[in-house]
């Protein structure tokens, strides 16, 4: 760079003296990356790093925190509460992810087959939920689940089948937690879908027809093939949002520990028993769970779509 | 020729041009299918104007019997822990509002630095704002707690505001909108003698239209719909948002009388109706756009 032939306007002035230094920096670009650093050294640095050190601490809030090294961790292998929120986690988890992607992916072929304008308005229809705060959805849907007078029971009753204790059964609540989930975020997973579907080429499926392939071998063989990665995005962004999820399990709780999940057990050990240092423990897990799940799940896909 | 000129016609006609019964089929399917999403909604609505007596009718009716307000009038002036579905209502708004200028504001301005301009860790840096959202953010809740106590900010709006005033996302989503806008533009007003700031004022702002309504939306439906941090860190009544308060009315009626916890809803749904209806086209073209679930 020091050799180079007459000065050029992108590229830096050789370094001499930190003026020199300084001057090939723009001024505002520093300014910026200062207070960005500072907010997330407060913001991110400090609490990720105290989250990791309180790990190895016991800590209710008040005394000093006492070093225990790795018990926390060694506690949390035996603790059936952990293995049983993260079972929970898991099953909402894979069961939300499956049922709400496969019914967004039928929702948004059949779209596709509609003028943009009927597109529109039918994804706006829905889309409703999701624009509601979470509150206003729990606190619906506990309603509508009640055992006695709600909705869903007087349905299923109107139909001559049995009533069901929904909710207040340890069998059932978190499968209507699902449901409600499912019902919130489908327009939104097949809002994204349907552009991936709409950006398949036409004459693709063209050529495909005139080969004479039926309209589900052309489903499988090259609409389903190019909207890989969007599926693929769709996957990953839902593993973090219901591994996250918490107002349905601490607003709609089923009996006992049934709908305990590894983010409401985190609350719980930190707010409620106040058990600072196992929270931190469990928040830790429940970290390393969900990268390791997403990277899993994004080199599954890559291998699929990387030809 | 004629020929060629139909089966080109034919070929490039969209699947949906072509008018079938089918596609009527599809058409009533899909209509079915939002009734279904907009059954739980027809209650909430509903609801909110029944009468007690009504309410708690078994079977239950979706229809009131008779139209109230009564539900309304009662939430209005109850009393929530020192404050009110009022003052919730003012916390909310203030919260959302001034959070959504100041990421519309770094957000913009980030994006526009980390793609245009120079400065020390320019790359590192934006690598490490973009691996803070692999973190989740029950992981940071507790330490977070303590940090906010320390800086004494609980139990204030403020808490609400200052954790969220960048966003890893929209810094993102801008950096590469600013790739996007050519460098041309941009060495222009540099020549003519604009300043950094300038250029990002006048040039880079006003052509970031799409990427900002998108952001504001993401932005808002966060900050309003929020629970978990604001449970955790306001405790006075006067300081809830409206999801705490909405939490406040269900624990003191959900249980014998639901039409005020279907009013308190409906009033808490108004400011993200008119934002949606607004914004319905850019969201649905934003998802499209970025391909992100918010």
């Amino acid at each position: 760079m020091a050799v180079t032939a007459g000065p050029s306007p992108t590229d830096a002035a050789p370094v001499r003296s930190p003026r020199a230094w300084l001057s090939q920096y723009s001024w505002l670009g520093m300014g910026f990356a200062f207070s960005l650093s500072l907010f997330y050294l407060i913001m991110f640095v400090i609490p990720f790093g105290t989250a990791i050190w309180l790990s190895f601490n016991n800590w209710d809030y008040i005394q000093k925190p006492v070093f225990v090294n790795t018990r926390n961790f060694e506690k949390l292998l035996g603790d059936s509460g952990f293995w049983d929120a993260l079972w929970n986690t898991v099953r909402f988890s894979v069961v939300e992810i499956f049922v709400a992607l496969s019914l967004a992916l039928l929702l948004a072929l059949a779209l596709s087959h509609l003028r943009p304008v009927y597109q529109y308005t039918l994804l706006a229809i829905y889309n409703l939920p999701v624009i509601m705060p979470g509150v206003v959805s729990v606190l619906l849907w506990k309603w509508l689940y009640r055992t006695n007078g709600g909705a869903f029971n007087a349905i299923l009753e109107s139909v001559g089948l049995p009533a069901q204790p929904f909710s207040k059964s340890p069998d059932q609540a978190l499968w209507c937690i699902t449901l409600m989930v499912v019902w919130i975020f489908l327009g939104n997973s097949s809002i994204v879908l349907l552009a991936a579907i709409n950006e398949v080429p036409d004459s693709l499926l063209e050529a495909a027809q005139l080969d004479g392939a039926s309209a589900w071998k052309r489903f499988t063989a090259v609409t389903l093939p190019l909207i890989q990665p969007a599926m693929a995005y769709q996957v990953v962004t839902s593993i973090i949002g219901t591994m996250q999820m918490f107002e349905p399990f601490q607003l709609m709780p089923g009996p006992g520990h049934s709908t305990r999940t590894l983010s409401l057990y985190t609350y719980q050990l930190g707010f409620e028993v106040l058990n600072l240092g196992y929270g931190a423990a469990v928040s830790i897990a429940m970290f390393v769970i969900l990268l390791s799940a997403t990277l899993f799940e994004l080199q599954r896909r890559r291998k699929s779509w990387d030809y | 020729m004629t020929a060629t000129t139909t089966d080109l016609a034919r070929l490039s006609t969209p699947y949906w041009q072509r008018t079938r019964w089918q596609t009527w089929l599809l058409i009533a399917v899909l209509i079915g299918g939002g009734f279904v999403m907009l059954y739980p909604f027809a209650w909430l609505v509903l609801s909110a104007f029944k009468l007690p007596a009504d309410i708690i009718r078994i079977p239950p009716t979706l229809w009131p019997e008779e139209w109230s307000l009564e539900a309304f009038q009662v939430v209005l002036s109850h009393k929530i822990g020192g404050g009110s579905l009022t003052r919730s209502y003012i916390n909310s708004i203030f919260v959302t509002v001034t959070t959504v200028i100041a990421v519309l504001i770094t957000s913009t301005l980030g994006g526009y630095c980390f793609a245009r301009l120079r400065f020390p860790l320019r790359e590192p840096l934006f690598y490490f704002v973009l691996s803070t959202t692999m973190v989740p953010f029950l992981t940071l809740l507790i330490p977070l707690y303590v940090v906010m106590d320390r800086l004494e900010l609980l139990n204030t709006l403020w808490v609400l505001i200052v954790p969220s005033v960048f966003s890893s996302f929209g810094i993102f989503l801008c950096r590469q909108f600013v790739y996007g806008i050519p460098l041309e533009l941009y060495d222009a007003a540099k020549i003519d003698g604009a300043g950094d700031f300038t250029i990002y004022t006048r040039i880079i702002v006003g052509m970031m239209k799409p990427v900002i309504s998108v952001l504001a939306i993401f932005s808002f439906r966060a900050t309003f719909n929020d629970y978990l941090w604001p449970l955790v860190t306001i405790t006075d009544g006067g300081n809830y948002t409206l999801p705490l308060a909405l939490r406040g009315i269900g624990n003191s009626f959900g249980w014998f009388d639901y039409s005020k916890v279907m009013a308190s809803s409906l009033l808490t749904l108004i400011p993200p109706l008119i934002v949606f209806f607004i914004f319905q086209r850019n969201l649905v073209k934003g998802i499209a756009l970025t391909g992100i679930k918010g």
